[in-house]
Formats: C-alpha cells, sequence, structure tokens
C-alpha cells in the first residue's frame, strides 16, 4: 500500500486538498459576487451550508482517517455537521 | 490497508476532548443562528462590514496546513522524522498567517470603535472568531510540541500516536473554522 | 508511609474534621432557624450562624488541602518535604488565627470586631464568605505563602510528575485569586466583579485543579492502573476545566451592572462547566474497572469514586439546572442556589478531602494501607449515611427553590418573600430532618477512626481474573 501510494501520481490527499481549496473558493465567490449572479438568498444561504458540510465530511474521513475506523467513532464528525447544521438551516429558514 | 480500527486514529483521551469542544461550538453556532433569526435586518447590515477576502485566506491557510500535517503523519509513518517535522513547521506557519490575517480584521474593527457590547452582530462575531482564534493558538502549541519531539526523533514508524494525536486536534480546528466561515461571513 | 515528614498531614487532617464537625452543627442552627426564627437569638442570630457555617467550610477545607498537598508532593516528588518545621508552624498559626477568628464572630457583634481589628486601616471586611477581618486576611497570606515555599521548592527539588504540577498551579491559583480578597473598591458593581474572582475562580478554577489532582493520585494508588493513562486524563480534565471554569464566570455577571454580552459568555460556557465533571466520572470508574490490584483500602475507593459521582451531579447537573441567563432571570438567588451549593460542595471538595483522608491516615497513624475491617465498615456506613443524607437535603432545598420561585417570581399574583417564606416551610423541616442524619454520619465517621484499631488490617486479596 505504501508503495503504491508512492508511486501513484498523485496521493489521495493531494486531490482532497484540491478539491477542499475549490470548494471554499465556490463559497467565498457565491458570497461575494451574488449581486451579478442573482440567486435568492435563501438558495444561496443553504448551498453554502451544503458546500461547508461536504467539506467537513471530507476533513472528517481524509484528514482525520475517520474512513479508517469501524464502529460509533466512523460517525463523529458526521454527526457534529449534522446536529448543529441541522439546527442553523431551520433557524435560516425559518427567517426568511 | 482494508482492515479498520476501532479507534480514531491518536490517543482516545484527545478524541474525547474534541467531541467536549465541538460541543461548546455547536452550541455557539445554534445561538448565532436562531439570535440572528430574530433580528435579521441588523445581522445582515453588519455582516456586510466583514470583509471575506480576509476570511477566504484564513480558510485557505487552515485547510492547507490541515493538509501539511496530513503529510506530516503520511511522513512519519514512512519513518521520515525530518521531513515529518518539516510538514509540520509548515503547518504553524500556516497558522501564523492564520492569526496575522485575523488580527489585520481584528485591527480594522476595533479602530472603527467596534466592542463586544457595540451591537449583538459584533457580540457573537467578535465572541466566535476569538473562541475560535484562542483554539488555532493553542492547537500551535500542540503541533510545536509534537514538531519538537519529531524533531529530535522521538517518533518512529512503529511509535506515532503523538503525532496522530497533534493532528486530530488540529484537524478539528479546521472543522470549525469550515462551518464558521460561510455561517458568519456568508450565509444571509 | 515513605518520607517522615509526611506525617505533618496528620495535625492538618485532624483539624479538618474537628472543624467539619463544628460547620455542620452551625448548619444545624441556620437550618432550624429557617424555621424557628428565635431560636438561640440573641446568642447566635441567624447571620452570625451563617458566616460561621460557611466561613468553617472554606478553612476546614483548606486545612484538608495543604494535608492533602503535605502527603502527596513527598510521596510524588521522591523526597522529602522542604522545611517540615515551616508545615507545623504555619498549622498552629492558622488553627489559632482561625480559632480566634470564629471566637470573634461568636462573642462581639460584627461592626465591634471590625472596630476591634482595625478595619478602617484597610477596608475588606463586610462582604459575603470574606467577612473575615482584615488581618486574619493577612494572616492567610502569611500562610499561603509559607505554605507554597515548602510544597514548590519539594516539587522542584524532586521528580517532577504531572500530579504534583497540576496541584501546585490549583495551589499557587488560590493564593493569587485570594488577593483580590483585599481590593475591596467604592463601585459596587467593581466590587462584585472582582469579588467573584476569589468566590468562583476558586470553587469552579483552581480548586478543580486541586480536585483532579488529587483524584488523580488517589487512583494511581489504589488501582494500579499505569500513570501514563491517568495524567492524560488528568491533561484534558485540566484543559476542559479551565476554559469552561474561567470565561464560566460570566454566570455571575448576569445582573450586576457588567456589560450584556456576559449573559451569552456566561450562559454557553458554564452550560458546558458540567462536561469536565462528567470526564471525571467516566475516568474514575474507567480506572478502578481497569485496576491491577484490588486495594485493601475499600473505604478509600468507595470516597474516591463516590466524590467523581456527587461531583458532577452537585456541581455539573444542578448548577446546569440554573446557569441560563434566561432561567437565572428567576431563580437568581432562590433556594435553587443553596441546593446547588450544598451538594456542589459536598459532592466535589468534602468528598474528595474526606477520601484522602481515607486513604492516608492508615499510614499516618502506622498501618501498612488500610484499616481493620471493622474501621472500614464503619467508615463505609458514614459514608452512604452523609452522601444520601445530603441528596435529600439537596432534594428538599430544590423543592423549596422551585416553589419559591413560582410563588414569589413567576406566578400571576406574586407573594412577598416571607410569605413565601412561610409556605415553603415543611421543606426546611425536611430539610432538617435530613441534616440530623447528615450529622449522625458524622458521629459514626469520627468513631470509625477510634473502632478496631487494635485489630490486623485487610490483607490484599489476589486478583483471580487477572
Amino acid at each position: 500500500m505504501t508503495t503504491t501510494r508512492r508511486n501513484a501520481l498523485v496521493r489521495p490527499c493531494t486531490i482532497i486538498y484540491l478539491l477542499l481549496i475549490g470548494l471554499t473558493l465556490l463559497t467565498w465567490a457565491l458570497g461575494r459576487f451574488n449581486d451579478r449572479i442573482g440567486l435568492p438568498v435563501a438558495t444561496l444561504s443553504m448551498t453554502v451550508l451544503g458546500i461547508a458540510l461536504l467539506k467537513g465530511q471530507l476533513i472528517g474521513d481524509f484528514f482525520m482517517g475517520l474512513r479508517r475506523v469501524r464502529g460509533a467513532w466512523r460517525w463523529v464528525v458526521t454527526l457534529w455537521l449534522l446536529l448543529p447544521a441541522s439546527l442553523i438551516g431551520y433557524a435560516f429558514l425559518s427567517s426568511y | 490497508m482494508t482492515e479498520k480500527n476501532r479507534q480514531p486514529p491518536g490517543d482516545l483521551a484527545i478524541w474525547i476532548f474534541i467531541c467536549a469542544e465541538l460541543g461548546v461550538f455547536a452550541v455557539f453556532f445554534a445561538a448565532y443562528a436562531f439570535t440572528r433569526a430574530q433580528h435579521v435586518e441588523l445581522f445582515n447590515r453588519y455582516q456586510q462590514t466583514l470583509n471575506s477576502n480576509y476570511a477566504l485566506i484564513n480558510t485557505l491557510a487552515l485547510i492547507t496546513s490541515s493538509y501539511f500535517v496530513v503529510r506530516a503523519v503520511a511522513a512519519i509513518r514512512d519513518d521520515h522524522q525530518r521531513s515529518c517535522a518539516r510538514w509540520l513547521g509548515a503547518a504553524i506557519a500556516m497558522g501564523g498567517v492564520f492569526l496575522v490575517v485575523k488580527s489585520m480584521e481584528y485591527h480594522h474593527h476595533f479602530s472603527a470603535g467596534v466592542t463586544l457590547s457595540t451591537n449583538t452582530f459584533y457580540m457573537f462575531y467578535l465572541s466566535l472568531t476569538f473562541f475560535h482564534f484562542m483554539h488555532v493558538l493553542m492547537g500551535m502549541v500542540i503541533l510545536a510540541a509534537v514538531a519538537l519531539k519529531a524533531r529530535r526523533g522521538g517518533y518512529s514508524a512503529s511509535a506515532y500516536t503523538g503525532v496522530e494525536t497533534g493532528a486530530s486536534y488540529w484537524h478539528m480546528v479546521d472543522l470549525v473554522w469550515i462551518i464558521l466561515f460561510p455561517l458568519v461571513y456568508v450565509m444571509r | 508511609m515513605k518520607y517522615q515528614s509526611q506525617s505533618v498531614a496528620k495535625l492538618y487532617f485532624i483539624a479538618a474534621i474537628g472543624l467539619f464537625v463544628g460547620q455542620i452543627l452551625f448548619g444545624l442552627v441556620m437550618g432550624l432557624q429557617y424555621v424557628v426564627g428565635d431560636f438561640l437569638f440573641p446568642e447566635i442570630p441567624f447571620n452570625v450562624a451563617r458566616m460561621v457555617h460557611t466561613n468553617l467550610l472554606i478553612v476546614w477545607l483548606l486545612f484538608g488541602f495543604m494535608g492533602s498537598a503535605y502527603y502527596l508532593v513527598p510521596e510524588e516528588a521522591e523526597r522529602e518535604l522542604v522545611a517540615p518545621w515551616l508545615a507545623k508552624l504555619m498549622f498552629w498559626i492558622f488553627l489559632a488565627a482561625g480559632a480566634a477568628t470564629i471566637v470573634g464572630y461568636l462573642l462581639l457583634s460584627y461592626s465591634d470586631l471590625a472596630k476591634l481589628t482595625q478595619d478602617d486601616l484597610l477596608p475588606t471586611m463586610g462582604r459575603e464568605f470574606l467577612e473575615q477581618p482584615t488581618i486574619t486576611k493577612l494572616g492567610i497570606v502569611v500562610v499561603a505563602l509559607a505554605f507554597l515555599f515548602s510544597i514548590g521548592m519539594t516539587i522542584l527539588k524532586g521528580r517532577k510528575t504531572v500530579v504534583n504540577l497540576v496541584l501546585l498551579i490549583g495551589l499557587t491559583g488560590l493564593a493569587v485569586f485570594f488577593l483580590f480578597s483585599f481590593y475591596n473598591p467604592e463601585n459596587l458593581v467593581l466590587d462584585k466583579y472582582y469579588w467573584w474572582w476569589v468566590v468562583h475562580l476558586w470553587v469552579e478554577g483552581v480548586w478543580e485543579l486541586i480536585l483532579g489532582s488529587i483524584l488523580a493520585f488517589i487512583l494511581i494508588k489504589t488501582t494500579g492502573v499505569d500513570r501514563e493513562v491517568i495524567e492524560k486524563w488528568l491533561y484534558v480534565i485540566i484543559a476542559m476545566t479551565l476554559i469552561t471554569g474561567l470565561i464560566g464566570t460570566g454566570h455571575h455577571y448576569y445582573w450586576i451592572g457588567t456589560p450584556a454580552f456576559w449573559q451569552w459568555w456566561g450562559s454557553i460556557f458554564s452550560a458546558m462547566e458540567p462536561i469536565p465533571f462528567f470526564m471525571m466520572t467516566i475516568f474514575a470508574f474507567n480506572m478502578v474497572n481497569r485496576r491491577r490490584r484490588n486495594h485493601p483500602n475499600k473505604a478509600a475507593v468507595l470516597w474516591a469514586l463516590g466524590t467523581a459521582v456527587m461531583a458532577f451531579l452537585g456541581a455539573g447537573v444542578w448548577g446546569f439546572l440554573h446557569t441560563l441567563a434566561p432561567v437565572n432571570y428567576y431563580t437568581h438567588g432562590t433556594q435553587i442556589t443553596a441546593a446547588h451549593g450544598h451538594m456542589a460542595f459536598y459532592g466535589a471538595y468534602v468528598m474528595i478531602v474526606l477520601a484522602m483522608i481515607s486513604y492516608a491516615m492508615p499510614m499516618l497513624r502506622g498501618r501498612r494501607a488500610a484499616n481493620s475491617p471493622r474501621s472500614q465498615v464503619l467508615e463505609m456506613w458514614s459514608f452512604w449515611l452523609m452522601t444520601v443524607s445530603m441528596v435529600f437535603i439537596t432534594l428538599f432545598l430544590t423543592g423549596a427553590g422551585i416553589l419559591q420561585t413560582y410563588l414569589q417570581r413567576y406566578s400571576d399574583q406574586p407573594l412577598d418573600f416571607m410569605t413565601v417564606q412561610d409556605k415553603i416551610s415543611l421543606f426546611y423541616w425536611l430539610r432538617e430532618l435530613a441534616g440530623a442524619v447528615f450529622l449522625i454520619g458524622l458521629v459514626i465517621y469520627v468513631v470509625s477512626f477510634f473502632a478496631g484499631t487494635d485489630e490486623p488490617e485487610v490483607a490484599e486479596k489476589v486478583e483471580v481474573d487477572a
């Protein structure tokens, strides 16, 4: 495993890293240029919240290494992401 | 690499601590969101005084430093102690970038006369980001301790729990910011 | 006992138990005065009984902490105590100053005591829990400095362990924060603001470090679990304690004229204060379950597990009950506070000191590791009597507090304070009854030191399913 990884052109974690960078730029751009893009605020907010959930899951799985864990700890980050995100989502949606 | 562990990487104690910390931030985030729902106008108006360019740089800095920490763990797994220490050093430097940029942002707001008592939005903005700021600082101290030990050859391919422990804490600091960034700077 | 100088702890422990008995007697007097207002009036008015009850608690716990430190530090540092004569001298100074202060409370009116002790030179009296005359406060500082010198030098010269360092940080913090009792500004908001730096930062900050390190020491000794494992937990618990406890001071800053953000900071951080206590519970039971030996001192292990549970309930759960600002708006200063105060002090600090006494006393009295079975059985009886009656005291006061909050502050036709006090007097009677049972438990506790002293001690059983 170690050898294949070393021989591979790009490490999996590097791909994840680039993905995270891309998603971050996307979030920033949506916030920065929405007056030109013109998404409804609710759509904008829920989109960036969704992106944040995806990013959090990637960090948990690949950076924190939870995808190689079984049992209750496997889902600790997922659970944590869902808890505040559902509260945040509810609070924002109820405010429009 | 197909076999799975029962326990997450690093010391179990740090994971208990991580859970507790994540709990505090979850409460803080929910408090922000529900308070905002009662003061939508105020939050939307003052959110525009924040500069999301700073936040972008900081998000990139934290993600990059997390990536460096991943590489540090990979290096020690291959028994490369010096390389591990160097990756950790780079991660700490990115943490430093975060602190500098955040301080500039604070300076901007403080010189405009903003305090915790200015209004509810600024109260949350300052409290949340400052609490996170202190975590970045603490994470850097932990990483520095791990890096020093790695440089002295304190870890090896067969004993690197300490590196994973520090790494897990640092990723948690990153994880929290990943939610904080859209919540405070973008969502409206 | 490995080091000769550890024996100074014995003096401190005996004084602590003696003052504990005094504290409980005054508690019972006050408890009765809640329902029979002129009981012992004018000899011991309610305010004096209350002052003696609370001050004795603090003083005997301090004796207990000091005794614990004098026993624990040499053993951890693996060397004799630096200047044990100083420890003995300070013991007598502290005891004399404490006794004189209590006698002053009882024989003089408070204003005469202030005049007699020249309080106008540096006014520090007249504030809840810090009622001691300025000269007593100065005495406490001298004792604390000498104590820190002796403990600190022993730690610095000896083996440095996490238990010792955490204990030293806790004790240093205790001394430093006490200095704020000398700061007595004219502005009432500032006065209260810094008053909490003594009161809150003691019991919800640095004392928790002392609690953590003593608990860790007892668990290392009685379970035989690796020091590294226990130290790791200690780190995590301490970090969480400091994060939540320091900013948690905010839960005292809701209604005293401080900025509004404290309502958020106080609510959020103090809502997290139960977490380190919960970790402590899990930690203690985990270590006992993973034990490598069955220590013959069953009573000490019982106290250690007891403190882990009761501290979580009393400090954690009962604290959380009224810590959120919107709840505290109604419950502030009612009997709910008294309920929390009783169980938190008993669970966190009384029990940890008794655990340490239970662990150390047999050795200090020349035994190998534990008392005779008869003595231990009595001690465990006293554990259950005191603990269960404290649970009932807490429940009755909680009932009184809920009713008081409703009748006096929440109902459509709020009643005045004294009318409400009359209506909840049944709870006060029940509390006094539970208090009497507590006293019986305490008497049995004291008796346990004199029972079976000539009988052989419990032998250590060898683990069968190792």
